[in-house]
């Protein structure tokens, strides 16, 4: 963006400005475009989302407003903004304010990570993916703020509800990522989507790979591993169904959002969409290769970049073009993956929720660190690190040596852990039972 | 892009001193807590105007992202924030003894440190990373090797001691029931009175 703010301004007009406000105008720009897309996104997610789950439960779904309820969305918007502001007496004013704020700002922060195509990121961060979920966190402190300040007894419990589910999924999605970290060694999504070039196997584990853009990390075991449990996590830092317990409608009424009204409901609501299209957003991009697919690099090698400025700007259109197709389209699928278990799950317990989480996430994706460990050491290590024996192979015998190793560790882990995780739910059933059945003998 | 640098630091330091005036003034505890999670988020700022972008993160991580939360929940959960201020008779002591220490180990700094006004001029070309992701890693299991194992074995110990000190109050605790579990005890409540009253009536029709 800056080289053509750049361009115009000082080429095209000759103005000379300095290079800081080229900077300036240029991240201005870009922040613009970005504070645009977001809303527009969740607009359009919340028809997506209602439109599908009706389709599921057998109905409709909103069709009056405009073709097949196209402008539904927007009647939502106005009615939302002409709604009575309601603030409670007792509430602490200033906080619940500055709640929504709170939440709505670190998803917007999230964008500035966040590569759209090839050569289309806002700002490439070498700790991106860190930077990432850093920044999600900060949320949590505008849902406390939120269930605080209402001074309402449902909201406050909402919003421990929602900090407690938060702060135990971020464990098991960092672990998660950490594995993919170790493959790629560099925290930034840009290298991270590079990587994941290549057919079926990684271009970057075997040189000799075309470039068809589909060496994607699902297609590992490591990866694969890495997958299921973190999109399980972005599930649960989403609040979607079958984890939305902080704002479960039938026990606490809409948990922290509960004395909110009007807009600062809407920023609520917002925040939540954005959040959900991120997570699905980020989940394409780690494990399903963002903008990478067939065509793509092929299209970007023709294009203008900084190492080939002789390239011609068609090019450049096409590739940004086909590149934000392919991650809109599976940044759809997985939003849609996200309505259809909405529509398919039950609500867990907090309990069932807990344990799920620390008992059967986290130690399966601390094993998955290791694997991603063995794998780097299979196929990238030399005799310099002590691991002579592999030096002879061939790199595609690397690479399948890697592949078994690993996936024979995960399979071990998945089944071991899924007995362990059966047998301690089956035992706390019996537990309950025996409380039960001494209740009943007491009578 | 110096002046603009300029500016941002201006605003930043602004904010981060402002906020932790606010942290010491403030009646509200749960307000002293809020300013301060301000205060670390401008401090992450103000690393990343430093470019150490990785420090900015993890600030942002830990500070915001984990100790206030954990400082918001032990203020909600233990006391009624609410309150007087907090001042005790020998408040003149504590001021004694801050006012020492900055003059016994602040002052000496400030006067002693050679302030390079104006700035000089840096070697050209890119600097080195100060404090890159690899540099750091690095460091954990070289150089700082016992540092970074004392430091987990730490936090193990603590982890443990909560899981335990958890599991004694589980023992203590009597089970809340849900309403279906409440639902089936009173079934089951109905269905043994049910037998009782057969047992009785078939016992009255012996006699």
């Amino acid at each position: 963006m800056q080289d053509v703010v750049n361009q115009v301004i000082n080429t095209t007009f000759g103005w000379n400005w300095p290079s800081w406000s080229i900077a300036l105008i240029g991240y201005l720009i870009v922040a613009a475009i970005l504070f645009l897309i977001a809303p527009f996104q969740m607009l359009f997610l919340t028809l997506y989302e209602r439109r599908a789950i009706a389709r599921m439960q057998d109905r409709v779904g909103p069709n009056r407003v405009g073709p097949e309820g196209m402008w539904q969305p927007l009647a939502d918007g106005v009615k939302i903004f002409t709604k009575e502001d309601i603030v409670p007496d007792a509430a602490d004013h200033w906080v619940h304010f500055i709640a929504p704020c709170v939440v709505v700002a670190p998803t917007m922060f999230m964008f500035a990570v966040i590569p759209w195509g090839p050569g289309m990121v806002p700002v490439d961060m070498n700790v991106g993916l860190l930077f990432f979920f850093a920044i999600s966190s900060v949320s949590a402190v505008g849902l406390m703020m939120a269930g605080w300040a209402s001074s309402n007894k449902f909201a406050l419990i909402g919003a421990m509800r929602a900090v407690a589910q938060m702060v135990s999924y971020e464990i098991p999605a960092v672990l998660s990522l950490l594995a993919l970290v170790l493959i790629t060694g560099s925290l930034s999504v840009v290298d991270l989507i590079r990587y994941q070039d290549g057919l079926i196997i990684s271009s970057a584990d075997l040189a000799s790979v075309p470039h068809w853009g589909l060496g994607w990390f699902i297609f590992t075991p490591v990866g694969f591993l890495a997958f299921v449990a973190f999109f399980i996590a972005a599930l649960a830092e989403g609040e979607r169904t079958p984890f939305d317990i902080p704002e479960a409608d039938s026990e606490i009424v809409a948990g922290y959002m509960t004395e909110y009204s009007g807009m600062k409901f809407g920023l609520f609501y917002l925040a939540q969409y954005v959040l959900n299209f991120l997570l699905c957003a980020i989940t394409a991009i780690i494990f399903f290769g963002g903008w990478q697919g067939p065509g793509v690099s092929w299209l970007y090698e023709m294009a203008i970049t900084p190492a080939n400025p002789q390239g011609g700007w068609v090019f450049n259109v096409l590739a940004g073009v086909l590149g934000v197709f392919y991650f809109m389209a599976k940044t759809y699928f997985f939003f849609f993956v996200m309505v259809w278990i909405r529509g398919a799950f039950a609500r867990l317990r907090i309990d069932q929720l807990m344990d799920f989480g620390w008992k059967f996430l986290i130690p399966l994706s601390l094993v998955n660190v290791i694997s991603a460990a063995i794998w780097v050491a299979l196929t990238t290590w030399g005799a310099t690190d002590g691991l002579a024996f592999v030096e002879g192979w061939s790199p595609l015998v690397r690479w399948a040596a890697a592949f078994v190793v690993t996936l024979a560790i995960n399979v071990g882990a998945y089944l071991y852990l899924a007995r362990i995780f059966a047998q301690s739910q089956a035992e706390r059933e019996r537990m309950d039972d025996e409380v039960l059945e001494s209740l009943v003998n007491v009578v | 892009m110096d002046l603009l640098l300029q500016i941002i630091f201006g605003m930043l330091s602004a904010l981060i001193i402002g906020a932790a005036m606010m942290v010491v003034t403030v009646r509200n505890v749960i307000h002293a807590a809020l300013w301060l999670i301000a205060t670390f988020f401008g401090v992450a700022a103000l690393y990343l105007t430093l470019e150490a972008e990785f420090i900015a993160v993890v600030q942002v991580l830990v500070y915001v992202g984990a100790i206030s939360i954990l400082v918001l929940f032990a203020i909600m959960l233990t006391r009624s924030s609410e309150g007087e201020r907090l001042l005790t008779k020998h408040w003149w002591a504590a001021a004694l003894i801050s006012l020492g220490l900055f003059g016994a180990v602040l002052l000496p700094t400030l006067i002693g440190h050679a302030w390079s006004i104006p700035l000089p001029v840096g070697p050209a070309g890119t600097p080195e990373p100060l404090a890159g992701v690899p540099e750091l890693g690095r460091g954990f299991v070289n150089e700082f090797l016992i540092q970074f194992e004392v430091a987990g074995v730490l936090l193990t110990v603590a982890l443990i001691g909560a899981i335990v000190i958890a599991f004694e109050e589980r023992s203590r605790r009597r089970r809340v029931l849900t309403l279906s579990e409440e639902h089936i005890l009173r079934q089951r409540q109905q269905a043994t009175a049910a037998a009782e009253q057969v047992t009785v009536g078939a016992a009255d029709a012996a006699d």
